[in-house]
């Protein structure tokens, strides 16, 4: 017998219009799916703009949501990465060269700088990677999803999907090794 | 366990045993373990991307966005609370009327069905009227 889906009880009572439940859910799932949207669009605004229609989506859902084809998370996750991919597809390959904001660096403390110049350094790698390649392994790392869910979500086999991490891994040693960044210090 | 199998473990999901496939944990950890120097080895490379990775953190939502979102659910709070107002408004109008209309039954009742108690004599009479004392002869 499966184990009930962890979500599903929260949602019953965001389906009966619970404004508590409401906000349970928002502080529950709004930093993963912004996090995740984050990472897959490598721009904070539109991930912002992702995760509020992921949410207007599930309070459309949720009163006729079942149990049993899919976990709600992983059907949150498949809805925003569709709703990354709209955006992707928007702007093709302008992903690569878009970084966070550009700010003054003279305007900030040393630590924040360099903790602002490691997080663009990675994002600039991340988003650098084929987007199958991010997906699988935003999904899989960040995102804590098993290797099952992750590959069910992706529609491909889990042997595919440890293709894509394992390509992944490679080309982001190879970004890394070529910026002349050591790989043990971010 | 083979070599090669740990080798695509850890090429696929790092370093970090948690992060492995859950039916293969165990057995990529007692291969570790039995080979220790070539594990390290794999390992050790793969911990320097794992690092990389973790080092990545994204701000949490602000407060405006988590409002934003709330205020976007269609929630049933606003309207039961009216509505609640509304019902306990009846309610304190329905006991006043139910106190009053209680009463006047009792009284009405009161008024038909009860006779006048019978009373002395005297009580009709005031002190300053009908004195048995007769003063006729002063």
């Amino acid at each position: 017998m499966s184990e009930r889906d962890p979500d599903a009880e929260l949602l019953e009572q965001v389906g009966r219009h619970d404004a508590a439940a409401v906000r349970t859910l928002v502080a529950r799932k709004l930093p993963r799916l912004l996090a995740f949207a984050t990472r897959m669009l490598g721009d904070r605004m539109e991930a912002e703009d992702v995760a509020q229609e992921v949410f207007v989506r599930i309070w459309k859902h949720a009163a006729r949501w079942r149990e049993g084809e899919a976990k709600f998370d992983t059907w949150i996750h498949r809805v925003a990465l569709n709703l990354c991919y709209d955006r992707l597809r928007g702007r093709r390959e302008q992903v690569r060269d878009e970084l966070p904001d550009e700010v003054d660096p003279a305007a900030l403390p040393d630590a924040r700088l360099e903790a602002r110049s490691r997080d663009a350094r990675i994002r600039e790698a991340l988003a650098a990677l084929p987007a199958r390649q991010r997906e699988a392994l935003v999904l899989c790392y960040y995102q804590e999803m098993s290797n099952i869910d992750a590959a069910a979500l992706m529609g491909i086999t889990v042997d595919a999907l440890e293709s894509l991490l394992a390509r992944a891994r490679r080309n982001l040693r190879a970004q890394l090794a070529d910026s002349g960044l050591s790989k043990d210090k971010p | 366990m083979t070599p090669e199998r740990f080798h695509q473990i850890i090429e696929a999901y790092g370093a970090d045993p948690r992060r492995w496939p859950e039916e293969e944990r165990a057995a990529g950890q007692a291969w570790a373990q039995m080979h220790r120097q070539q594990a390290d080895a794999w390992l050790a490379q793969e911990a320097g991307i794992d690092a990389w990775l973790a080092a990545d953190t994204v701000a949490p939502p602000d407060a405006a966005l988590q409002r934003r979102i709330v205020a976007s659910a269609p929630v049933r709070g606003p309207r039961m609370q009216r509505r609640a107002w509304w019902w306990s408004g009846a309610a304190v109008a329905g006991v006043g009327l139910l106190g009053g209309v209680a009463g006047a039954l009792a009284v009405s009742l009161f008024v038909l069905s009860e006779a006048v108690p019978p009373v002395h004599d005297s009580y009709l009479t005031s002190s300053f009227g009908g004195s048995s004392a007769d003063w006729s002869g002063e």
